[in-house]
């Protein structure tokens, strides 16, 4: 496919036949992306000639998470080999993806995480640096610029890069224990879904009046648990479903809340279907909601803290016996 | 002849700080609102303080207390008198005091004209609610008209003062229709928050301060210390007030909201004002708690209902200063009541409904006449000056400009003038 136009009208053709089904969907999800990937390459090009060297373009967030749902907006970053002086060059091919995943239909991201930033688009030795100092300062955003660069995975290019920063970083976070303690503060803070009672939370003013924002309430227990089992057990897949698999050996009492993220995932697909833009794909109103599904979120919610509490108490306690 | 004068000193004092719950008002209503509002609030308070001042001596107390008939006095305008005859309180002091209450009643008025009322709305209204609403609602309740020999039991002014205030700010918010943004077309509203909430519970702590002086006072003497018994169902309510509306927004939103727990604490005074020396202790408590839990839910109603009220008077004011007045028909105790010949002792203490039949003909009464009185005047007024609200781009460029050409903060947002362009 040679414009995104063209590709725009593909996935606006198709997404409704994988939109129920996770798994198709995020498959459907890198092929669009992968497409609009190298038609922004063939134009960057055109114009600048050959990459100066080689490179991995890769996918952060949802989609590096295997986690998109129908409307998602875009985090990727691009890693290159040699010196900082092909910058330019990438920063430019960053700027052509980004515009082209918006033309597509991926809104850009609001905190800039894209390869058109250079804070996202460097050499490898620039990012090794990066990370490094990322995790030696250890505030708030450096520990949050961190958290999503873990979760990533390589869409195009050299996968060899990515794991080398990945694993240079997990030597840094595995010779100071009390990193974990400060990245589990990080994202210790979790958007109440249910009150006192028992009661869903939905928002109360603008477009969250009256509904429920599924992401930071239910899905980011999970997904933090998970990525801080992850960095904890070397794990680099960034996949929340992966995850579980692969800390089961460790950590079976965790197991038991694999289904239910399973179950959330299909459950956010079921009330995707009507949802028209990106700013409504992580809200579910109230209205829509059975009896029973507002009993099945809230048993998501729960399970969720109940992981997070677990996952919390487990590493508190593994990094006070290390130290 | 002592005892006297110490009646009058207490009185004068507890003038002092009704009159600066105004400052309390300032600084609740412009931390509640958006910072291009701040010196237009602060500066139209003071300035309607000086109007409500000049009609209350003008007309107001003559038509309250002045020799007329069972709806209004008619004597005593332009009052001045500085004779004593050694009892009770001086006729000077008794005016003060009584001034300060009509100042109350309006600035609360204008807690429904925020954020978006001509300043030439806020002058003819004070002039117009001085002249022909507090009044006439004072003269029925205290000035000998057709409600004072009813026996209602009202300690220092819930009907008066605030249900009388915020019955004019309802049918003010209700002309001046919802800010610019707060509803969505979807029907939803958006939180439009105040700018500073060290403001606003700063002007929450000064309104309890002076509520001391507003409850505290109207013991009208100091004999048996019994103003340090008002006092105490005063502290007690507004401490029940706070807790309760606290836990509530905890409960049902999971956020221990600070706007919210403010109002709590003004709902607990302003629930304790009519029962405050009728109760015990323990029900100033009660009084106070569910004053508390009113607030929020009817904040919520408001909102639903489509009612902008930036500073919450109607919910604060009006909703839980009926609950208070109707709580005396509860709560009153025979000793406070009964036994000194004001009204019956409430429903749990074998008093039958006959107080709390009291408390509501009172409220129905004085509460649909400043509604109604206010409502008629706004619509003329609204037709007769090209409407009461300020434009959309008045609106949008802040009332500190648009009403009185600089800003309350002029560091911190530039002047349009200043942002020259092609």
């Amino acid at each position: 496919m040679n414009s995104y136009g063209k590709i725009r009208d593909w996935r606006q053709t198709y997404i409704k036949d994988v939109s129920t089904d996770h798994d198709k969907l995020n498959r459907f999800h890198d092929e669009v992306i992968a497409a609009t990937v190298e038609c922004a390459m063939n134009y960057v090009q055109r114009e600048r000639g050959d990459p100066p060297a080689p490179f991995a373009f890769f996918l952060m967030g949802s989609a590096g998470r295997f986690e998109q749902s129908v409307f998602s907006d875009q985090d990727h970053g691009i890693i290159f080999d040699g010196s900082q002086e092909f910058e330019n060059y990438f920063l430019t091919l960053g700027k052509e993806i980004a515009e082209g995943l918006e033309v597509v239909g991926y809104q850009l991201c609001d905190g800039k995480v894209m390869a058109s930033n250079p804070l996202w688009c460097q050499s490898l030795s620039s990012w090794n640096q990066q990370v490094t100092d990322w995790l030696t300062e250890a505030n708030w955003t450096s520990l949050r610029h961190f958290s999503t660069f873990f979760d990533s995975r390589v869409l195009i290019g050299e996968e060899r890069f990515l794991e080398e920063i990945k694993k240079e970083a997990l030597t840094i976070i595995h010779s100071r224990p009390e990193l974990f303690i400060r990245l589990v503060e990080n994202v210790d803070f979790i958007k109440k879904g249910v009150g006192v009672f028992g009661q869903l939370l939905p928002g109360a003013h603008g477009e969250q009046s009256g509904k429920i924002h599924v992401k930071q309430t239910t899905f980011f227990p999970y997904v933090n648990a998970m990525r801080l089992l992850a960095l904890k057990e070397g794990i680099l897949a960034p996949s929340t479903l992966t995850r579980f698999e692969k800390i089961k050996a460790d950590y079976p009492s965790l197991h038991r809340f694999e289904g239910y993220f399973m179950k959330l995932l299909d459950f956010r697909l079921r009330f995707q279907q009507e949802v028209e833009s990106y700013d409504q794909a992580h809200l579910i109103a109230m209205e829509q909601l059975t009896k029973e599904d507002k009993k099945e979120l809230k048993l998501f919610m729960k399970k969720g803290y109940e992981l997070f509490s677990d996952t919390k108490k487990m590493i508190d306690n593994e990094c006070s016996a290390w130290s | 002849m002592e005892t006297v004068l110490m009646d009058n000193l207490w009185v004068i004092i507890g003038t002092f700080l009704v009159f600066l719950m105004l400052g309390g008002f300032i600084l609740l209503e412009a931390g509640s609102t958006r910072m291009k509002n701040a010196g237009h609030i602060a500066g139209k308070t003071i300035f309607t303080a000086g109007i409500g001042s000049l009609m209350f001596w003008a007309i107001g107390w003559g038509f309250i207390y002045g020799e007329g008939n069972w709806f209004i006095g008619l004597s005593d305008f332009f009052y001045g008198d500085a004779s004593f005859s050694g009892e009770g309180l001086s006729p000077a002091v008794d005016f003060m005091f009584q001034m300060m209450f009509a100042l109350v009643a309006m600035t609360i008025a204008f807690g429904g004209f925020a954020e978006r009322a001509k300043l030439s709305a806020y002058v003819i209204f004070a002039v117009l609610f001085s002249a022909v609403i507090y009044p006439v609602v004072a003269h029925w309740i205290w000035g000998g008209g057709w409600l004072a020999d009813h026996g209602k039991q009202d300690f220092a002014g819930s009907t008066v003062v605030h249900l009388t205030g915020a019955m004019a700010a309802l049918a003010a918010t209700i002309v001046l229709k919802p800010r610019i943004g707060k509803y969505n077309k979807d029907g939803s509203s958006n939180d439009l928050a105040g700018h500073n909430q060290v403001y606003t519970a700063l002007g929450v702590l000064l309104l309890w301060v002076g509520w001391f002086g507003f409850n505290g006072a109207s013991t009208f003497e100091v004999a048996d210390a019994f103003f340090g018994f008002v006092m105490l169902n005063t502290q007690l309510a507004a401490a029940g007030g706070a807790v309760s509306a606290m836990l509530v927004a905890y409960v049902w939103t999971g956020k221990a909201d600070v706007p919210t727990t403010l109002n709590g604490a003004l709902a607990g005074l302003v629930a304790i004002t009519a029962p405050a020396g009728f109760v015990a202790p323990w029900a100033a408590v009660i009084i106070g708690l569910i004053g508390g839990v009113i607030v929020v839910y009817s904040m919520k109603l408001f909102d639903r209902a489509k009612i902008d009220d930036p500073i919450f008077a109607l919910s604060v004011h009006g909703t839980v200063g009926v609950w208070g007045t109707l709580a005396n028909g509860l709560f009153a105790v025979p000793a406070f009541s009964t036994e000194i010949g004001w009204g019956q002792a409430g429903l749990f203490y074998g008093g039958g409904f006959t107080q709390l039949g009291v408390q509501t003909v009172g409220v129905v009464a004085s509460g649909l006449y400043a509604f109604v009185v206010a409502l008629i005047i706004l619509k003329v007024m609204d037709k007769m000056m090209g409407g009461i609200r300020v434009s959309e781009e008045e609106e949008i460029v802040g009332l500190d400009l648009s009403e009185h050409g600089g800003y309350g903060y002029p560091e911190n947002i530039p002047h349009p003038e200043e942002q020259r362009g092609a």
